[in-house]
């Protein structure tokens, strides 16, 4: 084995948590530092540091940093370190998260989240609803920090993306036709635009111009919808139906029957195994691959418009770990 | 939350409506008449129980009337103070009427209605309680917006009838905006197994917390939206920190299962400090943070800022005092039992004066539901409780009066002092 000099990589052998390593592994400590510094009754420090454990897999702030990085490279070259301020992007996307999921975990009274008990289990839900104002409040705080009115307006739009996918997750009563529309536009709102736009933020911290800020914003928005249409999938492999996604939209084109169940939410009694025995005779399952594929493909080409580097590549290997958790 | 707005949503929530107009006035003066009959179509909600909502704190019929012994004074300081700023809340508000998640809720709150979820509760306070009214909090700060002037503007930023700026309107939206949130997510249920052993009771909590968190989080997100657009990061950094504030206000002391607040043993020693870090926390951060807030953008130096924050910090904490007051006070229609707040002034200043008290209060430790109520009521009474609460209420009254004091003779200043005056009337 000959030594592997920086950039002579072959691509898939780039690892972007390795190649961000000393970036990412102050992140959780640094939040929960944050959190704890703007509180001073502990259980709130609790339960608004729970999910900041270290535990998770950090997906926003890796792709906020890569995203960060390979723009600082394409655009300064060298002399490109990680500015403070793209590193509090990657830190409050991770923060903006958890709060939604801890908003989550009260709606949906979740028992497990990340292997061990949800927030709602172990604390008083007013408070768990509290904590997760607290984060938010925490974040917007962090934002304005960074005194680029342009950053905040680009991550207030997540929050309220947020929000309104959270209400299209409510209604169902939609025709067939626009359900495929409306399930692309709720998984926009509730996944890709907090990637996407806090990506576009590093960008613009960088300095980049309106088009270099697009690219940004098109890579994560694709990276994005791909991971949540690979979650969707997964989840429809372990029988978690209930809601309507890909491959039950997909299968409903060849089985209509499947219409009534998606509008009764899988309710009755059987609605889950039929579902899950259209949707497997149906093309449903591969349709969702092909269409989480094509996105990938989309990241990966708005990616190539970048300078070549080691970031610039992690960029393009993150789009195989999204696509491989389906194997 | 905009007076236009809860008259509608009133409409919505209480009223069986097949057609809704509204009237409103811009701006610029000319009128613009909005129908919502398409979206609100078919909302068919009745009115649920009336007595659900007489709590200690309220004493508004479910018609909405205000009780008889509502001195007009109040009303009146409020009414014309509207006037000076022109309708205290900006056109933009109507927007929310028109968004789909708003409808949306308007629908799912009819689901509710007939079950237990303290939402509906929390939902027709806004609407009634006049005296602890949204308005009036976007009304303070358009008021002394009004009451500062402002520095080194463009024509184009200002409302030159009402006399504040734009962005100050939006301000004082986004005020009542936070704090209308911050009460709907306090009116959730902690759901705890064995609550609710019935399913379908079950059921119906855990969908009506779904719908106040999300509602709650719709118009926390709005605030910051709202905000970012201001272009002005000191003032996000300022009003983000009022809505961790109001937050972390929700961990203070001993709570009951359902997150109520009991007075702890080790807070009594000074019952004053105790209360006011309550109650900077739950109300006199936002105020003062967007009084102050609005002076900022006004372009006043930080001195100026500072009285700002003074001002509405001591008149939410004046306001919290004549509100912890009412069920105490005489010819106030306090219903027998009815529960109050059991971290009001009156009851902390008794607890320190006589912490025999605690044995009665320590019966709430699982639900203040189990504490007698009259007999705290009655002992409190023959106290010192009430004569000290006052006493708090006066000092925080004069201290927001003073600051008016900085400030140039004009109307905005008269009708702030009014409502000053009116308050310790009531």
């Amino acid at each position: 084995m000959h030594t592997q000099q920086p950039g002579s990589l072959p691509d898939y052998r780039v690892d972007p948590y390795r190649l961000l390593e000393d970036d990412l592994k102050d992140v959780y400590d640094d939040i929960r530092e944050e959190l704890r510094r703007n509180t001073m009754e502990p259980e709130l420090r609790t339960i608004a540091t729970y999910y900041f454990d270290g535990q998770g897999k950090a997906l926003r702030p890796m792709v906020a940093i890569l995203m960060a990085r390979a723009i600082n490279y394409h655009m300064y070259k060298e002399k490109s370190g990680l500015l403070a301020s793209q590193r509090q992007v990657a830190m409050i996307a991770e923060m903006i998260h958890s709060a939604s999921l801890i908003h989550d975990d009260v709606v949906d009274q979740a028992d497990f989240r990340r292997g061990k008990p949800s927030v709602n289990v172990l604390w008083n839900h007013k408070k768990v609803a509290m904590a997760g104002d607290f984060i938010l409040a925490v974040a917007s705080m962090m934002i304005s920090r960074l005194q680029d009115d342009d950053v905040t307006i680009t991550l207030s739009q997540v929050v309220t993306d947020l929000v309104q996918g959270e209400f299209m997750q409510l209604g169902s009563k939609e025709t067939e036709n626009e359900r495929f529309a409306h399930y692309l536009t709720k998984t926009y709102r509730k996944t890709a635009s907090l990637i996407a736009n806090s990506i576009k933020a590093t960008a613009m911290l960088a300095g980049a111009d309106e088009t270099l800020a697009e690219v940004a914003f098109q890579y994560g928005r694709n990276v994005g919808l791909a991971f949540q249409l690979v979650d969707d999938l997964l989840d429809f492999v372990d029988l978690k139906l209930g809601l309507a996604t890909a491959p039950v939209l997909f299968a409903c084109e060849r089985y209509p029957e499947l219409n009534p169940m998606i509008m009764r939410r899988f309710q009755e009694p059987g609605d889950v195994e039929r579902a899950f025995e259209l949707v497997h005779k149906s093309h449903g399952l591969e349709q969702t691959q092909f269409l989480a594929r094509k996105h990938c493909i989309e990241a990966v080409r708005q990616a190539s418009s970048l300078t070549d580097s080691p970031y610039q590549k992690g960029l393009q290997v993150v789009t195989d770990l999204v696509i491989n958790r389906m194997k | 939350m905009s007076s236009v707005c809860l008259n509608i949503y009133n409409k919505i929530l209480l009223r069986n409506v097949s057609y809704i107009s509204c009237t409103v006035r811009k701006q610029s003066g000319y009128v613009l008449s909005v129908t919502l009959t398409k979206k609100y179509a078919g909302i068919d909600i009745t009115q649920s129980n009336p007595r659900e909502f007489c709590t200690g704190r309220n004493r508004y019929s479910a018609a909405g009337k205000l009780a008889q012994n509502q001195k007009p004074d109040w009303n009146k300081a409020v009414s014309e103070a509207e006037k000076i700023v022109g309708y205290p809340t900006s056109f933009l508000s109507l927007r929310w009427l028109l968004s789909d998640e708003i409808a949306n809720v308007a629908l799912h709150l009819r689901k509710l209605v007939g079950s237990n979820h303290p939402l509906l509760k929390t939902a027709k306070s806004l609407l009634y309680n006049g005296r602890n009214n949204m308005q009036a909090w976007g009304l303070i700060v358009l008021l002394i917006s009004k009451a500062a002037g402002h520095l080194n503007v463009e024509d184009m930023e200002e409302d030159k009838a009402a006399g504040v700026l734009h962005s100050q309107r939006a301000l004082a939206e986004v005020t009542e905006m936070i704090r209308t949130s911050h009460l709907v997510h306090k009116g959730m249920v902690n759901i705890y197994p064995g609550l609710y052993p019935e399913p379908a009771i079950l059921n119906d909590m855990t969908f009506g917390n779904k719908i106040a968190l999300l509602s709650g989080d719709y118009l926390l997100a709005n605030s910051c939206t709202e905000l970012a657009g201001l272009r002005n990061q000191d003032l996000v950094e300022l009003m983000s920190s009022a809505i961790r504030d109001l937050a972390e206000g929700e961990f203070v002391g001993r709570r009951d299962q359902q997150n109520n607040p009991l007075p702890s043993p080790d807070g009594v020693s000074d019952a004053a400090e105790d209360w006011t870090l309550r109650n900077v926390l739950s109300a006199g951060s936002l105020l003062g943070k967007s009084c102050q807030g609005t002076l900022k953008l006004a372009g006043h130096g930080t001195e100026l800022q500072e009285q700002g924050y003074k001002f509405g910090k001591h008149l939410a904490l004046a306001w919290q005092a004549c509100l912890d007051l009412e069920p105490f006070i005489a010819g106030s229609q306090y219903v027998s039992g009815s529960v109050f707040n059991l971290t009001s002034a009156p009851v902390l200043f008794h607890l320190e004066h006589d912490p025999n008290l605690f044995s009665e209060i320590d019966k709430g430790a699982e639900s203040v539901q189990n504490v007698d109520y009259d007999k705290v009521h009655s002992i409190v009474s023959k106290g010192p409780g009430i004569s000290q609460t006052k006493q708090l209420q006066k000092k925080h009254s004069q201290k927001a009066m003073e600051v008016l004091q900085v400030f140039q003779e004009s109307d905005a200043r008269t009708a702030l002092s009014n409502i000053i005056v009116a308050m310790g009337d009531l």
